[in-house]
Order: C-alpha cells, then structure tokens, then sequence
C-alpha cells in the first residue's frame, strides 16, 4: 500500500481498469450497502475528462489514452450540502473552474511530474546523547587552516550545511575524516548500494556514472555512461547524511592517488541533533528563569523554545532603542551586553549569558526603556509579541493564571 | 428537482438512528474481526448505539457484558471530556471484543462464547462483573488496556488465513489479501521481512508501528487486529479496505476539484486531531497511505513512522515531498511537521503535484522545501491558498495546528466553512466519490498489482532477529 518503490506512472493507471469501465452509479439498485448517489445529481468531470491528446496531457501521463481507457472518474455533489440547501446544486461551492479543469489549467504542471508512488525514507532512530547513554564526542581529525577554509568553501552552499551555525558547523569540519584514495578506477561508492557517507575531493579528479538500471551491472560497461566530473573542492553523496538511500550514482577515481574528506551519516545527525538538543535545553532553562513566564507549562516552554530566533550582534552594535515600540522578546545566548539610558551616563545594567531582555514587550508595544548595545559579539533568542500571543495566546492570560502580580520591571529584564 | 441522494440525506436527518444502522450492517464488514463469527451486524448496532448515544442505553446492550469494554476508545474521537483525555497514553484493546478475534469458532454465537480464548485476554484478570456496568467497563479497560495489549502476542498465525495476492509493496516487505479460515472475512496482512527492517534500521520504528496502531480507534483510522511473527517475518492483521489508496483515485483524476479535496482534507484533520490528542506524532501523510472504504471515507494506514511524541523528535523520516523544512534541516520537530504535511497534501489533491517536486531530484526538493516558496496556480480558490500558506510555513508560530487555537485554528479556516465537523466524525456526510467495488467485500479491484512474493511465508528455522520485535 504504502511505501511502493514503483516508479512507472503507468502503475497508477491500472486501478480497477475493469470496474472502472462502469460509473459508480449504476450499482445502486444492485446493492443497498453502498452509499446511494443519484444519477441525477451534478457531476463533476476532472482534468482527465479532458481529451487526452492536450499537449502536457500525453506527456505526464506517458502513453495517452489516460482519460479514455479507464474512464472519468466522476465526483458527486459536493459532500458539505446540508439538507438545506439542497436545491443549490453547489453553485457556490462549485465555482466553473473547478468543474472542468482545462489544459489552460495545467499550466503549472511540472514536466516529466513522477506519477509513481514515492518511497518513504527514514534515517537510524537516534535520541539526543544527554538524553540516553551520555559521553558521545564527536570526532575530532586535525586539518590545517588553509584544509579547514577549503573545506568550508566547498560545503557551505550545499543546503545541509548553510543552516549551520558556526559551532556546528566547526564540529562537523573537525570531524571530517581523511581518506586516502591510492589508485585509478577505485569505486569510491556504488550505484544502487546503501549509501552511508558523504564525500568532499581534497586532491584528484572523480567520475559519476550511472547505469539506467539502478545499480552496477557486472562486464565493462557495468557502471553505465558518465554524467559528470569532480575535482578538488566538490563534493557528493550528501543525500547519505539525511537518510538510507541507495547511491543514485557511481563515483570512481581517475587519478592514481587522491584524497577525499568523508562524513557519515549517524555522525552528522548526532552532530546536529546534540547542539540542537543542547540549545533547546538552554532555552528552556533561560526560559524559566523568567518571572513573566512563570507559569508556563513545560509544553508551552517547549513550544516558545521551537519558535524562538537565534540572531547575531557584532560587539558595538545596538539590540534593541529606547523610545522604539517594543515587539520582541530576548534571551542572550552567548556574549555580554550593556543597559544604557538616555539621560544616564554609563551602564544601568549589565547582561551576560542566560540573562533576558525587553520581555515587557510581549504584554504591549510601549516604547524601549532602555537601549541594549552588544559588548561583545552577542547571540540572542528573539521571540515577536505576535508570535507568542499566536503560540500560546495572550500572555496577559499566561500571567492571569499564575495570578502573577510582582512588577515586571523589578525582576530580571529592564528594557 | 430533489436528487435522491438529496432525499436519502433528508431522511438521514430525519432518522439518523434507523439509517446508520443500515449503514453500519453494510461497513461491518469492514470492521469485523477476522475470527468473527458471521452473523455480527447485530452487535454492531449494539455498538454504535453506545457510541451515538450515551451510555443510558447501556442497559439495552448487556447480553454482551463486554461490549462496554470497546467504549473507552471508539468514545474517544468524539468525545474531550477530561476523564477521556486523561486516558491518553493508555491502550486501546487491540483486540476488541465487539468484534470477535479471527480465530472465533465460526458458528459461535454469541461473542462470549465465540472465542472464550481471546475475550479471555481482553478481560484478563480483571472482575469481570464489573464490565456489567458502563462506569466499571470504562474504568476496567483503562485499566487493563496495558496487559491486553500484551495478551494478544501470538493469537494469530497463518494458518488462520489463506493469503491472496499482494495489494501494495515497500521496502521491507508487502501487504497481502487474505481471507479467514475462520469467518470467511477479508483482512489485509502486512508481511516485514525480519533481517530487512533490521538492515534498514527500522526496529524501533516498526514497534512503535505496533505500539501505536494498537492504541488508536477512529473512524479514520485503519484497524490492527493483531500481530505474529515466525522465523523470518512480522505479520500485522489489519482491515481490508476496499477502496484502493486515494493516490490512486487522485492520479486519475489528475486533480480533485475542490469540495473533493476538501473532503478528503477535512476527514485527514480529524485524524490529525485525534492522533495529536494521543501525542502520536503520525509523519507519513501522503495520498498512498490514504485509503478509501466502500462508501468513499478515508482510512489512514501505515504507521511505520507513528511514534509518540509529546514534544520534540529528532528522526529524519517521511516522504521527500512531504517533509518540513525542520526536518530537512535536523533541527528536531514536533507534531507540527504533520499539519505541514497535510498542507503538502491538500496542495497535491488541489493540483495534482507537489510544491516543491522537482525534476525528480531529492537534493533539489530539499533546497525548494528550505527556500520555502510556494507557487500556487491560478485556478486555486483564495480561501484554499491562504490556508496552504499557513500551513505550507516554515514558521511555527504561523503554522496552524502549532498555534494557541490547535487544531481548531486549521478546522475553523474559511476553507472549511462548509464543513460540518461532528457530522463528519460521524461518517454522516456523503463521499463525493464511491469506488467501484462490485464484488463484495474481498474485491480487490481497486489495488493495483503487484510482481507476488516468491519466498514462502510461515518457514520454520532459526530466528535470529524474534527478540527485537518482543511485542509481535
């Protein structure tokens, strides 16, 4: 049912092809188990009611005579009239558009659209280290600085790691591993076999083949017809660091000697989900510590902690103004940073690592009353006003039911 | 002019109790255990009116003492009151005693005495008399709903059915039509190959499978009746559902209009609701995991990836169409991805492909899921887009069913204005398409075919992988 690794479109097209000759609504006197429909209740024709012959039509439907083998599928009424308005027929709900999608309505259509039925994909269950068996490190293989910024060159527009903060990003470049490739014609990885490692070129030329059936075929022209040449700085196999997926191609090497960095999966996924675990944890900790949220439950902490925005601050440059509407929440993840008020000279207050500010404006906009200026390079969480009343509704309720009554402003945060 | 389904809708208002009797005798074929005794209709009715209505027609029903056990769970979807939330976590019997197990003596009539085995196992060792009460079943299958689960270990086995031929296939095994030898019924059987889900590193995922599709009962929701194992495969006896998968229905179509989407999405979303309600996070959803029954309502299959989840998960699983960009990106999720993915499937029904499909490359759809930009056709009604659009968002505190309102926020949308939602629970609500299925309840006519297995299931010989499915 699920799960089908059938790519052809065809397959989709052979449902009940000897029902499918009869319209559903000739049974009804056959069989009063089924759901009656009346012959004469609007139908509704579906794209394929169109002639076959449209142009994309043929095309993503591979072979035609899509809509004339198996028959329109007819849709009845629409399902949400009440007995009420039955004598509408659904003009409302019915606007013509929908009723007869034309070939001008498939605009849009992706070509070459797979019809077939996807295949789920799935990773190794892991569960964050602090949670489980602790004291995993990642491993660390020195490089130089000039390996390091090749590295970081070559990775950092493929979209598994452009995410990446800078931590995580320096953890997993220090756990790259070297791997020395010493002669021609070595299959760094096969077509159609489980692939569980990414692969960046540090010296050498790679080939990519592939072989129309999926996987290598054993002779000599096994490997299939090649698609494309690596060099140094790129790379490939990085669908191997998300999931379990057979290897869509076949890399060999053409150098007598060359060198690739690689990266397996589970090392990767730990590498990622234990920041982010860590991170998350953090956030909860910073979170409780803040009078205003008391009263949350750890599910709604959990919530605002999935929501909140890691941003970065130079050292110098100023958080949040005095005087601006307030709209945002913020927790100060890493780094240090100043209070200052118009009229006063120096720092009125000080922020270091954990410390919150501007949580007054998560009741109301009133402006700033205070400006916040990073010492250092700061890292804050932001949290928008509108964002938590979205999440977890007014936060005049939240400190309602907490029957929180100290002043805001003497606790904690100042801004 | 008054269209008879119009008139049939009429009379339903007008007798709601009569008609969904009839409708139930038809679906209990559908919803009966594979041991069964044939004649069941009439515990149905029994049933269903407990579920209607609220336990002050107990009284009517008591010659079955355990139907009261199958209450709890059916009551949940319909039904917030915090006594019923507070069950969360617990068990549904996976064998349900209103629907008799597939190992019943055919001819055994009434339940009580159909299989004194199974009812044995739901009862276990609670007090029996107290089932005699609609407080007492309640409390007693809450209770006891850890243990049933636990007790129907190795109920069934292969011998109990005779297997027909495949209705889909997956990576590590397939799904089979089978017939009772017992009732005569048809169930389908999913078949995993041990050293497969082993190889593919799915053990836990595959018992939590188990463990949660044991645990849930709803209208929308595919039944599991029970499970075994033998030497080489896991063996999960579900429903039979006749309809065939709606992607079917959908790549027909090529797109459905409209109200059909809507359909389909608004039965999804209270699956959704209710899943969520149990913190199951559910991260498969696509059109071939939907399945039609005869009358043309969804039932959510495959639970391979359902896994409880009261806050935060880190698995990277799903279907590369269908996953949120915080699962793209590995930065641990929550339930929210599914409403996500439900966004990707109303967008599929409305259209005919995904958002971000393209070219058939995985590492592309990952770059457009986490880019993030949607184009919507044309011909899209704008109440649909907007809430594609809060669905379809990459900010959870924008993402509705993540939001303060939770799933009411996504039932409330002006999409769904039409949709009368308790009716729809009810199965009340006519589909707007009926499959074809002409030859009665084991008609297969809607699955496609399949290449079938050519390793003979039920082989004796040593099991080297048994203790890691301990609850098969």
């Amino acid at each position: 049912m699920a799960e089908s690794t059938f790519p052809s479109a065809n397959k989709a097209l052979r449902v009940g092809t000897k029902d499918d000759k009869t319209a559903p609504f000739q049974k009804i006197s056959e069989d009063d188990e089924y759901e009656v429909t009346s012959p004469t209740d609007p139908t509704f024709r579906t794209a394929n009611a169109a002639p076959a012959s449209s142009s994309t039509g043929t095309h993503f439907f591979g072979g035609g005579g899509f809509g004339e083998s198996s028959g329109p599928i007819r849709f009845n009424r629409s399902p949400f009239d009440d007995g009420s308005r039955e004598e509408d027929e659904g003009a409302d709900d019915f606007p013509p558009e929908d009723i007869r999608p034309t070939g001008a309505a498939n605009q849009g259509f992706p070509n070459n659209y797979a019809l077939g039925r996807r295949t789920s994909v799935s990773a190794e269950s892991l569960n964050p280290t602090s949670a489980g068996s602790d004291s995993w490190t990642p491993p660390h293989h020195a490089k130089s600085e000039e390996q390091l910024a090749r590295l970081k060159t070559a990775v950092s527009s493929n979209f598994l790691f452009s995410h990446l903060d800078d931590d995580q990003f320096k953890t997993v470049l220090d756990a790259l591993v070297e791997k020395p490739i010493p002669a021609k014609g070595i299959k760094v990885i096969c077509q159609g076999d489980a692939g569980d490692y990414f692969y960046i070129v540090e010296n050498g030329t790679f080939d990519v083949l592939i072989h129309p059936s999926g996987c290598v075929q054993p002779g000599a022209e096994g490997m299939g017809n090649k698609v494309n040449t690596i060099g140094p700085g790129g790379s490939f196999g990085e669908l191997a660091l998300m999931y379990n997926a057979p290897r869509a191609a076949t890399v060999v090497s053409m150098d007598p000697k060359s060198t690739l960095w690689a990266l397996d999966r589970i090392t990767f996924r730990r590498i990622l989900m234990d920041s982010a675990f860590q991170r998350r944890r953090m956030y909860e900790a910073f979170l409780e510590e803040v009078p205003l949220l008391s009263s949350l439950k750890s599910y709604e902490r959990a919530k605002i902690a999935d929501a909140l925005d890691a941003i970065k601050y130079p050292a110098g440059s100023t958080i949040i103004s005095e005087g601006d509407p307030g709209d945002a929440f913020y927790l100060l993840e890493s780094g240090e940073a100043d209070a200052f008020k118009k009229d006063v000279e120096g720092p009125v207050k000080f922020y270091k690592r954990g410390d919150y500010f501007g949580e007054l404006a998560l009741l109301d906009d009133k402006p700033r009353a205070a400006s916040i200026v990073a010492k250092t390079d700061v890292k804050v969480a932001k949290l928008g006003r509108d964002g938590f009343k979205r999440l977890l509704g007014p936060v005049e309720n939240i400190m309602r039911r907490a029957e929180y009554e100290s002043k805001p402003t003497s606790s904690g945060g100042e801004a | 002019m008054p269209s008879l389904g119009g008139l049939l809708k009429k009379r339903r208002t007008k007798d709601s109790q009569t008609l969904s009797k009839e409708l139930e005798a038809g679906s209990a074929q559908t919803q009966t255990s594979p041991n069964a005794a044939e004649d069941h209709h009439h515990h149905h009715h029994l049933l269903h009116h407990h579920h209607h209505h609220q336990p002050a027609t107990n009284s009517g029903t008591t010659t079955n003492p355990t139907i009261h056990l199958h209450q709890p769970a059916t009551n949940q979807p319909n039904q917030s009151s915090g006594a019923e939330k507070s069950s969360e976590g617990q068990a549904a019997p996976m064998q349900s005693v209103t629907h008799a197990s597939p190992t019943a003596h055919p001819a055994g009539l009434p339940q009580s005495n159909a299989n004194a085995a199974s009812i044995q196992n739901i009862i276990h060792s609670s007090q029996p008399a107290a089932m005699q009460s609609g407080a007492g079943g309640h409390a007693q299958a809450q209770h006891s709903s850890r243990n049933d689960s636990r007790t129907t270990k190795g109920k069934y086995s292969l011998e109990d059915f005779t297997l027909q031929r495949t209705l889909g296939t997956g990576s590590f095994g397939r799904v089979h039509l089978v017939q009772s030898k017992h009732n005569h019924r048809f169930y389908a059987i999913k078949v995993l190959k041990k050293a497969q889900v082993v190889k593919m590193k799915q053990i836990e995922h595959t018992n939590d499978e188990r463990r949660m599709l044991n645990r849930v009962r709803h209208p929308f929701l595919i039944t599991l009746w029970g499970t075994w194992q033998d030497s080489r495969n896991l063996y999960m006896v579900m429903d039979f559902v006749e309809g065939g998968e709606l992607f079917s229905l959908l790549r027909k179509s090529q797109r459905f209009p409209n109200p059909v989407a809507k359909f389909y999405a608004a039965e999804v979303t209270l699956a959704l609701e209710y899943l969520h309600q149990q913190q199951i996070i559910y991260r498969d959803l696509k059109p071939e995991n939907l399945l039609l029954d005869r009358h043309g309502h969804l039932k959510i299959t495959d639970f391979g990836f359902a896994k409880e989840v009261p806050d935060i998960t880190w698995t990277l699983c799903g279907t590369p169409d269908y996953l949120a960009p915080e699962v793209v990106s590995s930065k641990g999720y929550n339930k929210s991805v599914d409403w996500w993915s439900l966004g990707i499937l109303i967008f599929e029904m409305l259209c005919g492909f995904t958002p971000f499909w393209d070219s058939g490359s995985p590492v592309k759809i990952y770059e457009n899921i986490l880019r993030g930009r949607v184009k919507y056709p044309p011909y899209l009604h704008p109440d649909a887009v907007d809430l594609l659009s809060q669905l379809i968002t990459a900010d959870l505190t924008k993402r509705l069913g993540n939001l303060h309102g939770g799933s009411d926020d996504v039932k409330n949308h002006p999409w769904f204005a039409e949709v009368t939602w308790d009716r729809l629970a009810r199965k009340d609500i006519d589909a707007p398409y009926v499959p074809p299925i002409r030859g009665g309840q084991g008609d297969a006519s809607q699955y496609d075919r399949y290449p079938e297995e050519t390793e003979q299931y039920g082989m004796s010989g040593e099991d080297q992988h048994g203790h890691l499915f301990p609850d098969f």
